[in-house]
């Protein structure tokens, strides 16, 4: 499998290094191989970018518009009526719109925030003590990554109608919690692992308690990690469609995701609506993780590639 | 606290000189750390734990309409293979299809971005993060996004094509029985692509440059360092990665569900969207459904298996705990 993708470009991996002691010119010499390089990387630039610009223009064009054949780029007149109307709370739609956003905002503010509390002791006590047991508590918890939303469906839909938890938001925070807990934990553990234990014990010594040592050292320096898993929890809540579906069934509680899908049942026929829609709920998360990509890749990474 | 060893996942070895404490002794003088771990796992108790049980023992009732619970032992197991409801062999097709279509496409596409741009260009940092919208964007979004370019009659790609003079009539994409898996798989290839990029970017960061450098004057070509060089080191990360994907993709549910429902015809109906359907849809059949549940738990239970083997490479006795 490598091999063929290594086919695919190969030499850019490598042509760094042959290039750095030249001078800078020399970089962007045309080899065939290196051509291939750039016509693989026009592709794949396209390949993400159109769905996402054909998104942006359809949402700007009238539904009369939309359906034009051929297919037209450039909307011949261009308005915002679409974003006006789910965002003004006076129509019926922006009422509902708003509601699910507001909804969502809830849910996975409130999915991060006590996600952060439980994740955070447990990562450190992860990283720094060994107490028996927890490399097995540990891979448990990782483990949980691997087992599919669905499959735990049917017997959460049961507790949650159990604990009278069906159709309250906090159906969905309890729920996402646990989604979001192994990769926090993991994410989490890899800053705490990369900040020397020296200076919680000089702390130490010098009379600060493990807790101030924890609050004064070591969260300051995790900063970008907290900031990172905060960040993967909000977007994992944001984005959940099954539970929030299936645990949900009062319009008012409805999140985004959900509330999407509603409307596409009930105005088929309006492609901009839809892709204005889309447009907004993807806004907030896009922003969010180019803002903090770099903490992110590097939190993501850690785990699998430094050992 | 042997913190030097807290980097690594396994559990620290004795130091030497000093004789190990009982088990017991050790868990009673460290009982306060429990605390820290305590709450989340007892989250993951009752929202994991609980339904686990559960679901298994579900898988030996049926539930009738009027709620009661009449047990039929091993019946649901049985039901799997046989009901025309299931469709069993059918949607195993199409799950290994699909699981290891998507997999195999996202893991070259995104090998190759990784490679792409691991050399610097100006702009590179743009590149990057404009090619790893996809992955963040939601599901529920990127299937509509995706249903309206492909639409029957006034897609975007199907228009385009006409346009161009390539095709003759727009193309039946995801409403042909034919067509639809790989269109399926297509788009989730945009949208998971950029997952292998992320890791495989920071595996080639690994890479010593020196050993580049030695088999370069040692008269390697770009081919040879590549597979000699590159290739072995990122052998972990390339495994982790497409484990993880594979599991992912194993367990797509959203994506296929608001794009076709499965359909037309159970041409797209996964395993994940079978048990929903069976679950949640029509007259519900939650044992059966249940049944299937604890079948593909076992599945992921022997991958997660090898994904702890992956991560504690080197020590696999003491990570498959």
């Amino acid at each position: 499998m490598p091999a063929s993708a290594a086919s695919v470009a190969p030499p850019r991996a490598l042509a760094p290094a042959r290039a750095r002691p030249r001078t800078k010119r020399r970089r962007f010499q045309v080899t065939p191989l290196g051509l291939l390089g750039w016509l693989f990387l026009a592709f794949l630039l396209l390949f993400t970018v159109v769905p996402m610009a054909w998104m942006v223009s359809t949402s700007l064009k009238s539904e009369f518009a939309a359906i034009q054949q051929p297919p037209v780029w450039i909307p011949s007149e261009p308005s915002l009526d679409q974003y006006t109307r789910l965002l003004s709370p006076a129509g019926e739609t922006g009422r509902q719109f708003l509601t699910y956003l507001r909804n969502s905002v809830w849910v996975s503010l409130a999915t991060t925030v006590i996600g952060l509390v439980v994740a955070v002791p447990a990562a450190y006590a992860f990283s720094r003590f060994t107490f028996p047991g927890r490399d097995m508590l540990f891979f448990s918890v990782l483990v949980r990554n691997m087992f599919p939303a669905v499959v735990f469906l049917i017997p959460l839909f049961i507790l949650m109608r159990r604990m009278n938890l069906y159709g309250s938001q906090w159906s969905l925070i309890l729920t996402y919690l646990t989604f979001g807990l192994p990769l926090s934990i993991w994410l989490l553990k890899g800053f705490y692992d990369n900040i020397p234990p020296e200076l919680e014990r000089a702390a130490r010594i010098d009379g600060a308690t493990r807790f101030q040592a924890f609050r004064l050292i070591v969260l300051p320096l995790s900063a970008p990690g907290l900031v990172a898993t905060a960040i993967y929890a909000f977007i994992q809540g944001w984005n959940e469609y099954v539970y929030a579906r299936t645990f949900i069934t009062d319009e008012s509680k409805m999140t985004m995701p959900v509330g999407l899908e509603k409307f596409f049942t009930e105005y088929a026929s309006n492609w901009p609506g839809l892709m204005a829609a889309s447009f907004i709920m993807s806004v907030p998360v896009v922003v969010l993780f180019l803002l903090l990509q770099r903490y992110f890749v590097q939190a993501l990474t850690e785990g699998a590639v430094k050992h | 606290m042997a913190l030097a060893d807290s980097r690594a996942l396994i559990a620290p070895k004795p130091r030497p000189g000093r004789r190990p404490p009982g088990l017991f002794a050790t868990i009673v003088r460290r009982r306060t750390d429990y605390l820290y771990v305590l709450p989340a796992i007892l989250v993951m108790l009752v929202v994991i734990g609980y339904p686990l049980v559960s679901t298994v023992f579900l898988s030996f009732f049926e539930i009738t309409s009027s709620g009661e619970r009449v047990a039929t032992g091993v019946d649901n197991y049985q039901r799997i293979l046989t009901d025309r409801r299931v469709n069993f062999w059918k949607i195993t097709g199409n799950t290994l299809y699909w699981t290891v279509g998507s997999t195999f496409f996202a893991t070259v596409l995104g090998f190759g971005a990784a490679l792409v741009l691991h050399r610097r260009f100006p702009g590179r940092g743009v590149v990057r993060a404009i090619l790893l919208i996809p992955w963040v964007i939601s599901h529920v979004a990127a299937a509509y996004v995706w249903r309206w370019i492909l639409h029957s009659d006034y897609g975007l790609l199907g228009g385009s094509l006409v346009a161009w003079g390539a095709l003759d009539q727009t193309p039946v994409l995801l409403d042909s029985k034919a067509n639809v898996m790989p269109t399926l798989i297509a788009v989730n290839v945009w949208k998971e692509f950029p997952f292998v990029m992320i890791m495989l970017t920071a595996g080639l960061q690994t890479v010593p440059e020196g050993l580049l450098r030695a088999a370069r004057i040692d008269g390697a070509n770009i081919w040879n360092q590549f597979r000699h060089v590159t290739l072995p080191h990122l052998k972990g990360v390339v495994l982790i990665t497409t484990l993880l994907l594979f599991v992912t993709n194993l367990n797509s549910f959203t994506l296929v569900w608001l794009m076709t429902g499965g359909g037309p015809a159970n041409a797209s109906a996964l395993w994940i969207t079978q048990i929903y359907k069976l679950a949640f849809v029509g007259s519900p059949q939650r044992g059966l459904a249940s049944a299937f549940s604890v079948i593909l738990f076992l599945i992921m239970l022997g991958l997660g298996y090898f994904y702890v083997r992956a991560l504690t490479r080197g020590n696999p006795d003491q990570g498959a705990a």
